[in-house]
């Protein structure tokens, strides 16, 4: 991928952060593999701070050179658990992680390129649409370990693909590549390894450009209701939410006098 | 047979099955008159026992545009209770019950397609996605344009649009607005079948005759439980 850093870039735990055009463009930079050295690959609060600058209107999560991560590193966790470190405890802040990057109230698009397992494939799966090369491959490769995806993938695979293939995988530690996995609807697009970032970018911005953040967070949170609410809850806030919106829009054009008759 | 309840709707049956048809050519708005009448044709097939079947479209070559926004705006503003800063206390009553026909709509224990040609946009795909079966001509185009005017989907077209695409794909045509052709929507799932233009209300009426010689209303009643639920 051609990115040129920009000043304003900030680094923690080998991941970067740099905001461009109200993108946030998240970079996992620990190649080649971009193993992710712990189950809590990065402090909340960092995560937190990058993901609430104001006017930041999506999230690109990316990765260096020419693998999107290969996921934990084994061995440290065998390590932490026989140094007696709490693990779970590491657990559960690696979920709170990809907890919040799943419940941001702007889009994240995930960039895929080259091998995306385990705990990296967990990383794609909370984002809200995942982009892949055509050399990406998928897999859960934590069976052969004698262990199963612990930062919710095993949920979420199961919501994208349904039971049979989430099965396979999880319990067949199976590899999957680019085309399978869009079959699969594991992945949304599959794009050419040279213009990855860049499709992944433009979606972004074709999504987001000529939104106001209100009409973003809207969507978003009746898009995050759908998923949390009862069918009948998530309607009926969807209906309050463009009464709102409605509003705030009526105002808006009272004040300017615009009274153009556009339907849709 | 055929009724009317205003302008805005025209509604026939043949043979127990129920067709309504937007009726305002050539682009069929959803004026507030339209919902209003709407509500009233569904309740009237409801409440008839010989319709086993209930077939939409549009009067003319297209389904619908959707909302009036016009009518719409100044609806809003004075149905809506709002605090002293404006910010809105509780939901104008006429959305809620444009929201419930579309709630009763889909609830139904018949089975219902729309039959869609041409533009099927905002509110008309909130409308259809309601329906059971959405059969479309190879000349259809859909679309949620509603964040182009600052607006989301309101009568569940978020909801039911991600059951039936996904999150993904959901958040791309909703954020984007943009309109998707037939062969788009049927990849994506959106429609279930594409006819000829010209045939599409004609199949869609007879699928509708089809499936309902198929069953009885009682067995009817309990595939539809099973299969839809609410």
């Amino acid at each position: 991928m051609q990115r040129e850093n920009s000043p304003e870039m900030e680094i923690m735990d080998n991941i970067t952060w740099e905001i461009r055009d109200n993108i946030g463009i998240l970079t996992l930079n620990n190649p080649p593999e971009n193993y992710l050295d712990r189950p809590d690959f990065l402090p909340i609060n960092t995560l937190k701070q990058w993901t609430s600058e104001e006017g930041l209107k999506g999230v690109l999560f990316c990765a260096g050179g020419k693998h999107f991560s290969a996921g934990g590193k084994l061995e440290n966790l065998f390590k932490m658990i026989s140094a007696n470190e709490d693990v779970s405890a590491r657990m559960e802040a690696g979920k709170s992680l990809l907890d919040h990057l799943e419940n941001l109230n702007i889009p994240i698009v995930v960039a895929i390129q080259g091998i995306c397992f385990g705990g990296g494939l967990e990383i794609a799966l909370a984002c809200h649409i995942r982009i892949c090369s055509e050399n990406a491959l998928f897999a859960f490769p934590e069976i052969n370990s004698g262990i199963l995806p612990g930062l919710g993938g095993t949920l979420r695979v199961h919501e994208l693909t349904g039971f049979p293939a989430s099965m396979k995988m999880i319990l067949g530690g199976d590899m999957i590549n680019a085309g399978e996995a869009l079959e699969l609807k594991l992945v949304d697009y599959i794009t050419t390894k040279s213009g990855l970032f860049d499709h992944a970018f433009s979606l972004l911005k074709k999504m987001t450009y000529d939104r106001p953040l209100d009409v973003i967070h809207g969507v978003m949170q009746a898009l995050q209701n759908s998923r949390k609410l009862s069918r009948q809850e998530a309607m009926l806030q969807e209906t309050r939410i463009f009464c709102e919106l409605a509003l705030a829009e009526a105002k808006k054009r009272d004040a300017s006098g615009d009274a153009t008759g556009r339907m849709f | 047979m055929k009724a009317t309840f205003g302008n805005a709707i025209q509604y026939q049956t043949h043979e127990g099955t129920g067709h309504l048809i937007l009726g305002q050519p050539p682009s069929n708005t959803m004026t507030p008159g339209f919902f209003e009448e709407f509500d009233q044709a569904i309740d009237r097939i409801l409440n008839d026992r010989h319709i086993r079947a209930l077939v939409i479209s549009g009067n003319g070559r297209h389904f619908s545009s959707g909302a009036d926004l016009t009518a719409l705006f100044p609806e809003i503003q004075g149905h809506s209770t709002v605090d002293n800063r404006g910010n809105l206390l509780r939901v104008p009553g006429f959305m809620l019950k444009n929201h419930r026909s579309f709630l009763k709509l889909e609830s139904m224990t018949i089975p219902v397609i729309s039959a869609i040609r041409g533009v099927c946009l905002g509110s008309a795909l909130e409308l259809a996605l309601s329906c059971h079966f959405r059969f479309s001509g190879e000349d259809a185009v859909f679309g949620l344009p509603e964040a182009t005017f600052n607006l989301i989907p309101g009568l569940g077209g978020v909801r039911n649009l991600s059951a039936i695409t996904g999150k993904a794909k959901a958040l791309e045509l909703i954020l984007t607005g943009k309109t998707i052709p037939a062969s788009e929507a049927l990849t994506l799932g959106i429609v279930d079948r594409i006819f000829p233009k010209r045939e599409v209300v004609k199949i869609s009426l007879g699928f509708a005759l089809n499936i309902m010689q198929g069953f009885h209303k009682e067995k009817n009643k309990m595939y539809l439980k099973k299969y839809f639920p609410v």
